[in-house]
């Protein structure tokens, strides 16, 4: 797993995923003394797009987000999120954290990260299946 | 002193303001929860997102509430919000033909490259008020089946119950414009989204039009710098990405209406087609400030629609099509369609018209409604200045009637 698609899997990881295990690895120590390098920050991502027209960039809107970047172990944890839940945020920095430096907690972190992939995968498929019975092919009146 | 030339009135105002807080926040029905607001009155949370040019589902369901259902002062409050949160990227550009549908169409086009696939829409049935009395209406809730069994072959609407997916060449072995072939009989694009590849993202029908020589080919070598509106103001004369902005976080009805006050017009009989009609999630990417690589951080969805109008003016190339965009967040049909349509109508007029300069400078339902609003405001000053005016014109009228 890269270090981008741990990062994508935190971000898309619910709180209830994250926090218990995030505030069980600080609890146990696992995490040694964490350093907050940018407390949760709330702030906009502008969204830019570009059009299959003329292929044109244009900027559609922005989306809030929460980043926070810290430092367990020596390593540096990121991570990005939808919305503004700092805790959140936190929690999955911290996670990253722990990842990149290589702690026993890595396991969980990566265990953790294949359940997200698995559930939105499965997430995926569900809402395809309903949609896809909306399929249609229309036919030409002759 | 400004417009008004009068004070006071405070304890008033303070008072009118504890009215819309007892009604707000009091009564005697149940408090309204975020999730009630996401989950049963979406529509109106993506139009806010919209309309306030933020995507912030909670934020926006709050605006709602705290609104009291007033979609254009709730996207006045996450406006105003946004101005005081700070921006912390610009997103790594994200194509269009990432977006992964939950629902397109193509009205223009019966079998176009991947398959059309109709999604939630009311669009092909009656809408009639629903008055199930109350307790029905909450046994029905409860009896809703929340995943209902996948039926995974394509839908046949046409009376004879055949399955048509195929139905790429006409009866005579002939390709028609409306089949998924391209004029020189090859089937368009690399990949058809339907059969071979993910059909979540269908190739477009813009593919199949460019392979058949049908569109004017609007592509440049350059790539220009998105224009930020948020940075610039717009007047006039900005690139085309100003306005593809300006409109995304446009006001809905004001979309609507000035669309329709240019296409329904009399002595013209025809109007363009959507080619496409998507709705669907899009990926947010920024650049992992330890890696430099893209990383995707959320989701936003966006309905999207590209619309076709024949070229019809002495100037235009009579043998070809044009295409405008409409791109907004959230699901808004109307919207995106209005925007497609005043996209293609700008670019043709080539400023001849005022038009450029409405859809650039009125569309905004914040600086619309908030002149509106002011309005409302004492304006005693300016006021007693036009009884003045005319009592000067009418004295001036009088000495001179007496002379």
């Amino acid at each position: 797993m890269t270090r981008e698609e741990r990062a994508e899997l935190l971000a898309a990881a619910t709180p209830d995923e994250l926090l218990p295990l995030a505030e069980r690895l600080l609890q146990s120590g696992d995490l040694g003394e964490p350093t907050v390098l940018h407390p949760p920050e709330v702030g906009m991502v502008m969204l830019t797009v570009r059009e299959p027209v003329a292929e044109e960039r244009f900027h559609l809107g922005e989306v809030l987000v929460t980043s926070c970047t810290v430092e367990v172990a020596g390593a540096a944890g990121w991570s990005m999120r939808g919305g503004d839940d700092r805790v959140a945020a936190l929690a999955a920095a911290l996670l990253d954290a722990a990842a990149a430096a290589g702690l026993p907690a890595a396991r969980d972190v990566h265990a953790l990260c294949a359940a997200v992939a698995e559930r939105r995968a499965r997430e995926d498929a569900a809402e395809w299946a309903e949609v896809s019975t909306t399929r249609v092919a229309f036919e030409e009146l002759t | 002193m400004g417009y008004s030339g009068a004070s006071g009135g405070h304890e008033a105002v303070l008072a009118a303001e504890k009215l819309v807080e007892r009604r707000r926040y009091g009564g005697a029905s149940a408090w309204l929860g975020i999730d009630q607001i996401t989950g049963r009155l979406g529509l109106a949370v993506d139009r806010v997102m919209g309309e306030g040019g933020l995507w912030a589902p909670e934020l926006a369901a709050r605006a709602l509430r705290q609104a009291e259902g007033d979609v254009q002062e709730a996207a006045q409050l996450i406006r105003a919000h946004r101005s005081t949160v700070p921006r912390v990227a610009y997103s790594e550009p994200v194509h269009a033909d990432e977006l992964r549908i939950s629902r397109r169409i193509s009205p223009a086009f019966r079998n176009p490259p991947g398959s059309q696939l109709l999604g939630r829409t009311l669009d092909y049935v009656g809408r009639l008020l629903d008055l199930m009395p109350e307790d029905q209406a909450r046994a029905r809730l409860q009896a809703a089946d929340p995943s209902p069994e996948p039926v995974p072959a394509a839908h046949d609407l046409t009376a004879n119950g055949h399955p048509t997916a195929n139905d790429h060449v006409t009866a005579n072995g002939h390709p028609t414009a409306n089949d998924h072939v391209t004029g020189n009989g090859h089937e368009a694009g690399g990949h058809d989204g339907g059969a071979h590849g993910d059909p979540r993202r269908p190739p477009r029908l813009l593919r199949l039009l460019r392979s058949m020589g049908m569109v004017v080919d609007r592509r440049t070598e350059g790539d220009p710098e998105p224009y930020d509106i948020t940075r610039a103001p717009i007047r006039p004369g900005v690139p085309r990405s100003a306005r593809l902005t300006a409109m995304a976080r446009a006001e809905t009805g004001a979309l609507v209406h000035l669309w329709y006050a240019n296409t329904f017009q009399p002595g013209r009989h025809n109007h363009e087609f959507p080619g496409e009609v998507r709705h669907g999630a899009l990926p947010v990417r920024v650049r992992h400030p330890l890696t430099g690589a893209p990383v995707t951080v959320t989701e936003v969805r966006v309905t999207e629609v590209e619309t076709i109008d024949d070229l019809d003016r002495a100037e235009e190339d009579r043998s070809r099509l044009d295409l405008g965009y409409g791109m907004c967040f959230g699901h808004n049909e109307r919207k995106a369609i209005a925007m497609a349509g005043l996209d293609l109508l700008v670019h043709r007029d080539a400023g001849r018209t005022g038009v450029e300069q409405e859809v650039l400078l009125t569309l905004d339902g914040i600086e619309a409604s908030g002149f509106l609003e002011h309005l409302k405001l004492p304006h005693y000053v300016d006021f007693r200045s036009v009884l003045d005016r005319k009592r000067a014109v009418r004295a001036a009228m009088e000495e001179a009637v007496a002379r």
